[in-house]
């Protein structure tokens, strides 16, 4: 093989790994969830006002309760739920919550949505930081009752949420936290 | 073709930059020398620190010029809005002098003013907004030691206008960096002007990407130009009252020009035939370094072995005694007594150590820990000559991103450094007009058993800065560690009552035997800046060399010449 041949190959593969987002084709074919959306946080990281502002940007229609409880969901007229998964430790003293009252709180408002018939839509947007002990418990919990899944890439390195989405559950990996606007904004109908 | 392999070559060569600033990257952190070490949690502002040794400044000018330039490099945990603490001894000093650069609280504070009409602290209003903003001490306190200690060979613009440089340039975001704003974006996107600087199109900046501050630039040079003046009086004064003040706070024009550095005179103590010395409160931090390794002193830490079982029980129990002392009597010397001698002094230490059984945890000491949620996003940073002139800095401006209340068109962050105090009044750490929040920062000097410069040493980290310090020069003093190996060492953390905190790199082997000794256990991250971010040099006299170490838990790395 020659020199020059090699360098192709080493070139094509890094930008197969680095290629910019907007060259990637997301999951989804179609939209699959309605606006007005609910925005909450499991874990009660500061995770949830990036998304806040993700969906501000996208110009989405939504509100934000971080510490919404499944009754709440019976007065709103939401008809998305977006999840933000990612513990803290910090958040969770600042809301006044344990972090085992927060993963029922969880598994309620999730089980009810279902109930509802309303999308889920989740986000873990947090990277490495969010992974560990104290995330994965919301993750392992909230994940598998997604509709569609968006993770930035770093948070997956070890693979958690491509196995936990499977083959049902949409999964779409992106790079960097501003390229999560994209695939959500797609995910909700105009 | 040759473009096309220069291309790849910049392309592998970014990606390796970014990769080396790893948290956990190990390599590179330590640095040797002949002539002078500068040890910070940046290696630029490390750099800049040595860069001025080279140009024939002394220790001094090389701390001041490294402390300028962490403001910028590391915004998030000190600068012009923060205050803290240094400690120097130049070759020629009999004992080393403290400067306290503490922030103190505005003259309209009261014992009340965090109190809701419910008579409950009003939740958040100590830490965020204009009523956290203490009276900063930061410019005061470096320009007074560059005049007062600094050598005169160097003017005031040579030594802040390589901070000015790199706020202009831009800092690079390292992978702890970007962590550190993700963590804390929530405040960064409540206050615009913040906002502007540390988030970029309204998201958190990413991994080597550049931040870049021409208004810090422009402080800087104003401080260049007009001294001291140009914080304390005039339009960045008027900018910062106004700011302030529009954020809820009460900080005032005359808070300002009447804010005063303190000199201090050192807490000292023996610790196996080495001198320790260290700052008094305003921080609490120095006496009860120094209250822990004479209670240490009466055990045969190196029988008990590194990290085993017994080890970490002793720390613990040693530890619940020294937090427990710390909750009943530590304040600001200027408003409330301390019992400074008592608890520094070896007969105290050894009734202390006679209350430990090596056999059994002690059941908690009945006080509370008020001072528990103290913030640890502080800094530290070390420098040391050939000639053995030694400076520890701390200082912060508390939490990451302070306040959140950055001075428009000036660039800088304001401190909550009322956080610190107690919320509520009665305590000797309640809230009082011009008084200084209790601080455990603790920059701490040590001289060998012939009176030599031996070890300039300090962290961040809270509650936890003494009880890092006092492990990191037992794992030198008891175990002869390499500093960088003394610092990389896990650590323990025990406050007054709760869990024995250890570093997830603790020996496995030890946990079932810290369990039957009575201990609940919290296991943290393997690295954890939970426990710190120590910058220490040491002299080896032997060799003449010095050794600096530097802290993976945060960006630490050291510099030599």
């Amino acid at each position: 093989m020659k020199r020059s041949d090699i360098l192709r190959i080493v070139v094509a593969a890094l930008m197969a790994v680095y290629m910019p987002l907007s060259l990637v084709a997301f999951t989804l074919k179609a939209p699959i969830a309605a606006q007005p959306a609910l925005l909450t946080s499991i874990g009660q990281s500061a995770d949830v006002e990036m998304a806040k502002a993700i969906m501000s940007r996208a110009k989405l229609s939504f509100s934000m309760d971080s510490l919404v409880k499944a009754q709440a969901l019976a007065s709103t007229n939401a008809k998305t739920l977006v999840v933000v998964i990612g513990g803290s430790s910090k958040g969770l003293g600042a809301a006044g919550i344990s972090a085992d009252a927060e993963l029922e709180r969880a598994k309620a408002l999730l089980a009810e949505a279902k109930k509802r018939g309303m999308k889920i839509i989740g986000l873990h947007i947090g990277g490495e930081a969010r992974r560990g002990e104290l995330s994965d418990r919301f993750i392992g919990a909230a994940v598998p009752l997604c509709d569609y899944f968006i993770v930035v890439e770093e948070g997956n390195a070890d693979g958690l949420f491509t196995k936990l989405c499977g083959t049902k559950i949409p999964l779409d990996i992106v790079q960097k936290i501003s390229q999560v606007s994209e695939p959500l904004a797609a995910a909700f109908a105009k | 073709m040759k473009k096309l392999m220069l291309a790849l070559a910049l392309f592998v060569a970014a990606l390796g930059a970014v990769s080396a600033q790893l948290p956990v990257n190990l390599y590179g952190r330590a640095a040797v020398g002949a002539n002078g070490v500068v040890a910070a949690a940046k290696p630029e502002a490390s750099q800049v620190g040595i860069d001025i040794l080279k140009k024939g400044g002394n220790a001094v000018d090389a701390a001041v010029a490294t402390g300028f330039a962490l403001g910028v490099l590391e915004p998030n945990a000190s600068g012009v809005g923060g205050g803290g603490f240094m400690i120097i001894k130049m070759k020629d000093m009999a004992e080393p002098v403290v400067i306290d650069f503490r922030e103190m609280a505005p003259g309209k504070a009261t014992p009340t003013m965090y109190l809701g009409a419910d008579g409950k602290v009003i939740p958040n209003s100590t830490v965020e907004g204009g009523l956290a903003v203490g009276v900063p001490g930061e410019v005061k306190g470096l320009l007074y030691a560059l005049e007062h200690y600094g050598s005169g060979k160097l003017s005031r613009a040579d030594i802040i206008q390589p901070a000015i440089q790199w706020a202009l340039q831009g800092i690079p975001v390292t992978v702890n960096l970007a962590s550190i704003i993700k963590d804390n974006f929530g405040k960064l996107v409540k206050y615009e002007n913040g906002a502007q600087i540390y988030l970029k199109d309204g998201l958190p900046y990413e991994v080597g990407e550049v931040i870049y501050n021409p208004d810090l630039a422009k402080t800087l040079a104003k401080i260049v130009k007009e001294g001291e003046d140009a914080i304390y009086k005039g339009e960045i004064a008027q900018a910062i009252v106004d700011e302030v003040q529009k954020r809820g706070g009460i900080l005032t024009l005359e808070d300002l020009a009447n804010y005063q550095v303190k000199i201090r005179k050192p807490v000292e103590g023996d610790y196996r035939g080495y001198k320790v010395y260290s700052v008094p409160p305003a921080s609490s931090g120095g006496t009860h370094l120094i209250e822990i390794l004479n209670i240490l002193e009466n055990f045969d830490v190196k029988k008990l072995g590194f990290q085993t079982p017994q080890a970490a029980h002793l720390w613990s129990e040693i530890l619940k005694l020294t937090f427990a002392d710390r909750s009943k009597y530590m304040g600001d010397t200027d408003f409330v007594k301390v019992p400074l001698a008592g608890l520094t002094s070896k007969a105290y230490a050894k009734e202390q150590a006679a209350r430990i059984d090596m056999n059994a945890s002690m059941t908690p000491p009945k006080a509370g820990d008020p001072f528990k949620y103290e913030s640890g996003s502080t800094t530290h940073f070390s420098v040391m000559d050939k000639d053995g002139n030694m400076v520890a800095v701390t200082k912060t401006i508390n939490y990451f991103f302070g306040s959140g209340v950055v001075i428009p068109g000036w660039g800088f962050i304001m401190n909550d450094e009322m956080d610190d105090f107690v919320a509520t009044p009665g305590s000797v750490n309640s809230v009082e007009p011009g008084k200084r929040p209790l601080s455990s920062m603790s920059p701490t000097l040590v001289l060998d058993s012939k009176g030599r410069s031996f070890m300039t040493i300090g962290s961040p980290g809270a509650t936890r800065i003494f009880p890092t310090v006092a492990q990191v020069i037992s794992n030198v003093v008891d175990f002869g560690f390499p500093i960088q190996e003394a610092i990389l060492a896990p650590r323990v953390y025990q406050a007054a009552s709760g869990d024995l905190h250890l570093e997830g790199r603790y020996p496995v082997s030890a946990l079932d035997g810290i369990k039957k000794l009575g201990h609940g256990v919290s296991i943290h991250a393997d690295w954890d800046a939970y426990f710190g971010g120590v910058h220490a040099i040491v002299y080896d006299y032997d060799a003449g060399l010095l050794y600096g170490g530097a802290d993976p838990r945060r960006d630490g790395q050291a510099k030599a010449f």
